[in-house]
């Protein structure tokens, strides 16, 4: 009981002491100079979002810049208004605790902002006003932005199954019922003792599997249908000789073009720089891909190897998926430029692949198919005018005017 | 007997004409494979075996048919970065952007040679949908890619909305603090396109 009473009595010793000495600590921080004005803390808040601040700092992490809480702890707010209005230049003054801050972020210089002492107060009174109330991150709702919705009046794929098996599990049991019916009517028939010889014989019959293997009808049929599907492969072996399609080789970096174009939407052209302007659409060199994992996904295996490739300089050696053979020329530009092919009609859902893979065949035919199919835009150019008007005065306005039209089966145009 | 053989012959004909066909890291059987090889240097393309394709090689230095790379290049590659200081012939007499990654200050007083033009406008904003918008997004917010590097600024921002054309220019040229430089990915003609559209975005 003594000791129970001795062990309260020091504890409320230790709180005292605690308040007394943190009260102490905040009667000399800045902290009481940031006002704590309902009013102000909303202008800091609006601030803090017009200005950007939010885009290189939070208030309790890292982002960018370092995280803003205790700021006014940490520093004078003379030096803090001095550094949001030109940090190069308390940089350059030499203020150790600038440089130490510029220097633990990769050296990387805050943008000069145009802000009054009171505007980067209020600023200040918003980041403390956060620091106390933290706002609890709302659980990210796992509804949202999933692959929810699926194509309008297209049946599921999944469903499509269920049917099909729901069909065949119909199917059999029609058998099934079938086959017991057929059992009642023997045993029915053979019961009744008026039956003929003959249809005796007919019901008595036993299924002899053997001699139904064996009878040359089956015969027949079975050889037929293994020498036909035997050609059929045989053909279409000999069809595949030389086209490459579904080449899918493996890449030194296991880039994912479903991540990059798919997920990110990044565009095919920012990284295959030539697809408008050249015959060949480009393999990226490694400083564009630097323009992004500088900062993401810095410490991934695969990432590490492109900063391998930019410390050494030697070119990450890409395989060639399509290889198109030295006797068929191909221009990038013509098709996408001039044409508006979009990269997918001959790449495939290039969005979706976690490894390249050949998608078309690259066979004269195939060329040649769409040179045939494809209908023309010459709207705004007028050097087609008079051709178009010719043609349909010739062809019928309905038969438009295709690539193969204009030369698109000349043999030249792709073989010299 | 002679029927077994026969059986035994169509699968093997069948076994070897599958292995014809392209898949995983096999690109198939090559119908006449001097054709699709080429024989002048292949831009995007090398092959640094020697011995690749000696089975059907006629060459004379009696390399491998397919050996395309050329030694005497880095990294024996068959393309080659142009010489330092190497300028661009442009159709319209365009004089090369010589101004270094610092002299930013100097870049901003350089004005957009284009005209204010519908055209030119439309197709600024098509490119900087090409080539900007996954990180700078609208201008505003910033895009998917924009999210996960962070730091992406707002172009309407009061630091940001009155910088000048040719500041912006520069920026895309050589980059600013974490951007990367986009100067080699996007012509000086287009980048001045894409300015255009971005100045619109500035006053949103």
């Amino acid at each position: 009981m003594i000791s129970k009473n001795a062990f309260t009595r020091f504890m409320t010793a230790c709180m005292l002491v605690c308040c007394f000495l943190f009260s102490g600590v905040e009667v000399f921080a800045q902290k009481d100079q940031v006002p704590t004005d309902e009013a102000i803390i909303k202008n800091g808040e609006s601030l803090f979002k017009d200005w950007g601040c939010n885009t290189c700092h939070a208030v309790d992490r890292k982002v960018v810049g370092p995280a803003l809480a205790g700021v006014y702890d940490r520093r004078t707010l003379p030096w803090i208004y001095e550094f949001v209005r030109n940090s190069s230049k308390v940089i350059a003054s030499g203020d150790p605790q600038a440089v130490a801050v510029y220097n633990e972020f990769n050296q990387l210089q805050m943008p000069n902002h145009d802000l009054e002492d009171n505007d980067i107060l209020a600023i200040m009174a918003y980041v403390k006003n956060t620091e106390d109330n933290p706002v609890v991150a709302a659980e990210p709702d796992p509804n949202v932005g999933g692959e929810v919705v699926a194509e309008e009046g297209a049946i599921p794929s999944e469903y499509v199954n269920i049917i099909i098996i729901g069909l065949i599990v119909v199917l059999l049991l029609i058998l099934l019922v079938l086959a017991i019916m057929i059992r009642f009517m023997q045993r029915y028939l053979r019961d009744k003792k008026e039956l003929s010889e003959d249809d005796l014989e007919i019901v008595e019959e036993k299924f002899d599997l053997v001699a139904f293997i064996k009878s040359p009808t089956v015969i027949g049929i079975v050889t037929f249908l293994v020498i036909a599907l035997a050609a059929k492969n045989v053909i279409d072996g000999l069809y595949m000789v030389g086209v490459q399609q579904n080449y899918q080789p493996e890449q030194p970096i296991a880039f994912s073009h479903k991540i990059h174009a798919g997920d990110y939407e990044i565009d095919c052209q920012y990284c295959h720089t030539g697809v408008e302007i050249a015959k060949s659409a480009n393999i990226p060199s490694v400083n564009i891909c630097m323009n992004c994992h500088s900062a993401i996904k810095t410490d991934s295996k695969e990432i590490q190897k492109l900063y391998a490739a930019q410390e050494s300089g030697k070119p990450i050696e890409w395989v060639r998926v399509h290889n198109l053979p030295d006797l068929a020329y191909f221009n990038h530009s013509q098709h996408v430029n001039v044409g508006q092919i979009e990269c997918q009609t001959c790449h495939g859902e290039i969005q979706e692949m976690e490894v390249v893979k050949q998608f078309a065949p690259l066979t004269m035919g195939w060329c040649i198919d769409c040179h045939r199919n494809t209908e023309l835009n010459t709207e705004g150019n007028g050097y087609y005018d008079k051709l178009v008007e010719m043609h349909n005065k010739v062809n019928g306005e309905k038969n438009k005017m295709k690539v193969e039209d204009i030369g698109g089966l000349e043999c030249s145009k792709c073989h010299y | 007997m002679t029927n077994r053989l026969k059986a035994a012959l169509t699968i093997f004909t069948l076994a070897v004409l599958a292995s014809c066909t392209a898949k995983g890291d096999d690109p198939g059987l090559e119908y006449a494979p001097q054709m699709y090889h080429s024989v002048p240097y292949e831009p995007l393309t090398q092959i640094k075996d020697k011995d690749r394709g000696e089975w059907l090689s006629n060459r004379e230095d009696g390399l491998g048919e397919f050996y395309n790379s050329n030694p005497n290049n880095e990294y024996e590659q068959n393309v080659r970065v142009p010489v330092a200081g190497t300028v661009r012939r442009t159709s319209n007499n365009v004089l090369p952007y010589r101004l270094g990654k610092d002299d930013i200050a100097l870049a901003a007083e350089i004005p957009n040679p284009l005209p204010d033009t519908p055209e030119i406008l439309a197709e600024g904003k098509r490119l900087y949908e090409l080539y900007c918008d996954h990180c700078h997004g609208n201008g505003k917010e910033a895009g998917k890619v924009g999210v996960v590097f962070a730091g992406v600024p707002s172009y309407s921002s009061p630091a940001q909305r009155n910088l000048s054309e040719g500041h912006v220019f520069h920026v895309i040229t050589h980059g600013i603090r974490r951007m990367g430089a986009h100067g080699s990915q996007i012509s000086p003609e287009k980048r001045w396109k894409i300015v255009k559209y971005v100045k619109t975005l500035q006053q949103q």
